[in-house]
């Protein structure tokens, strides 16, 4: 199968498998480290020391090393030390290390983003509630909120767009994303191979999708945008 | 009966001793105006007042009711907090408005999360508090359209609609361009006319002279100088002579 034209429904179809387990990637990491993020902003942030100091340490770390060693080493780790495959073979195996690997490092990229925007909020804010006679609870979800999620949605949004680039990561513990599909033709794949072409089209994906992303987070900004902060 | 008493109120700030036995009296319907240099513990004492701040020893009685007392040592509860608070209006230096909410939600949002009163009504007492300090037709404008003055005159309302017995006000003008400042000392003129009872901090000295029914002059933590407007013109102490000759 030589020309363009018979290799693309192929290449197309095998595209679109590895899209969907990068699009499952991007979105378990979200649902799993928006929640853990905040969980662990709130860590970094507790007036007990050796907490925060604890939290604040595993943030630097974190923030601090490559994603791709991260996932290195939480995909071989426990099959080196324990001797035993704690993710289970295979795909699932894989998507699982990966996910845990991408849930711990953008939960603590978001807490940070988390704190900035609790903290930016002025302190001016919750006493003016507090003067008004407002609990604690009114005041964190009728005042304090909703600012917070205004300042964070341009820092979340530019994470999230990092994420979509960054599931590719996940190539390198041979996830079937969709890089590793588009490199298989390369190989030799269903009867294609030395094709070099499959790759460079993934980009179209990402483009795209990145682009979907940055359309919606435009319309939330601009949602937002009738006060200021 | 006095609507408001102070008692021997200290308040240290670590070593910083900031109030050092504050005592006053306020009859209802009287205007009290705090002046002193920066650093006197004027904001602290309304901080005090508002429960945004603990003094270490004193007591302060509202209508004979004792909403602080410094010899018993339980933290109130957030409840007892809350109705405490509610004695009491504060109007900050910078507004501290809502920025995400209008200039009538801004007005409403604690009249209907804390009073049982019908959403028509809360609005309607809203709006006539926004027509007494002129804003009426900016309440569906937000805070961050509103210049320094307007939005100062909302938060002057917004402290109203709760009808806290006495209303403070912490340097009210200071953070506005000096011709903004007369549309606000308008208002606090028109609440001192229908006999709102209000302390208010302030530097400007000619309208404390003119609204106040009694001054207060703080120095270092302790009161260095009290008695009616006419202590502005023939100052009682030393103290208050050199301040008063720095404006
Ligand atoms: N939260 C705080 N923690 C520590 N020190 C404080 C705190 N708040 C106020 N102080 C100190 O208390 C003293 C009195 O401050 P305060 O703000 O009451 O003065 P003020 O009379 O309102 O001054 P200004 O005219 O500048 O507003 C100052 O020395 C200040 O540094
Ligand atoms: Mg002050």
């Amino acid at each position: 199968m030589n020309t363009f034209a018979e290799q693309f429904p192929i290449v197309f179809q095998a595209l679109n498998v590895g899209f969907l387990q990068t699009l499952k990637l991007f979105a378990v990491t979200l649902l799993g480290a928006i929640p853990l993020g905040l969980i662990i902003s709130f860590g970094s942030m507790s007036r007990f020391k050796p907490l925060s100091m604890l939290v604040r340490v595993i943030v630097w770390i974190v923030r601090g090393t490559p994603l791709m060693l991260q996932l290195l080493i939480i995909f071989y780790f426990p099959g080196l030390v324990f001797g035993k495959q704690l993710w289970g073979g295979g795909e699932s195996g894989r998507f699982i290390a990966s996910a845990v690997a991408f849930i711990l490092n953008y939960a603590c990229y978001f807490s940070e983003i988390y704190r900035g925007g609790i903290q930016g909020v002025p302190v001016g804010q919750q006493e003016a509630g507090q003067v008004l006679g407002l609990s604690k609870t009114q005041i964190f979800f009728r005042i304090t909120l909703m600012q917070m999620i205004k300042r964070i949605v341009p820092p979340m949004s530019n994470e999230i767009i990092t994420l979509v680039k960054d599931t590719s990561l996940a190539r390198i513990i041979a996830l079937q994303e969709i890089i590793w599909a588009g490199q298989a033709f390369m190989k030799g794949s269903q009867g294609i191979s030395g094709a070099i072409w499959p790759l460079f089209f993934t980009g179209v994906y990402y483009l795209i999708f990145s682009g979907v992303l940055t359309l919606l987070f435009g319309w939330v900004e601009k949602k937002l945008s009738y006060f200021k902060v | 009966m006095a609507i408001l008493e102070v008692k021997n109120i200290n308040k240290s700030f670590g070593r910083n001793h900031v109030l050092r036995g504050i005592d006053f009296t306020l009859e209802q319907g009287e205007v009290l105006s705090i002046i002193g240099s920066s650093g006197s513990g004027k904001t602290t004492l309304l901080r005090c007042l508002n429960s945004l701040e603990f003094a270490d020893e004193g007591k302060i009685i509202v209508n004979g009711e004792t909403i602080f007392d410094g010899s018993v040592n339980k933290r109130p509860s957030e409840k007892e907090l809350m109705q405490k608070r509610l004695h009491f209006g504060l109007v900050f230096q910078n507004f501290n408005l809502f920025p995400q909410y209008s200039v009538l939600d801004n007005v409403t949002l604690a009249p209907r999360l804390l009073t049982k009163d019908s959403r028509e009504q809360i609005e309607r007492e809203a709006l006539e508090l926004l027509e007494s300090v002129g804003l009426a037709d900016k309440r569906n404008n937000y805070p961050c359209e509103l210049s320094g003055g307007q939005q100062q005159r909302v938060a002057i309302a917004r402290a109203l609609a709760m009808k806290p017995n006495i209303l403070c006000f912490d340097e009210p003008t200071s953070a506005l361009d000096p011709e903004l400042t007369g549309e606000v000392l308008k208002v606090i003129r028109s609440l001192a006319d229908r006999h709102m009872t209000m302390i208010i901090v302030t530097h400007e000295m000619s309208f404390a002279h003119d609204v106040s029914d009694e001054i207060i002059f703080m120095d270092g933590g302790v009161i260095a100088a009290r008695g009616g407007p006419a202590i502005l013109d023939n100052p009682t102490s030393d103290r208050l002579k050199a301040f008063l000759t720095s404006f």
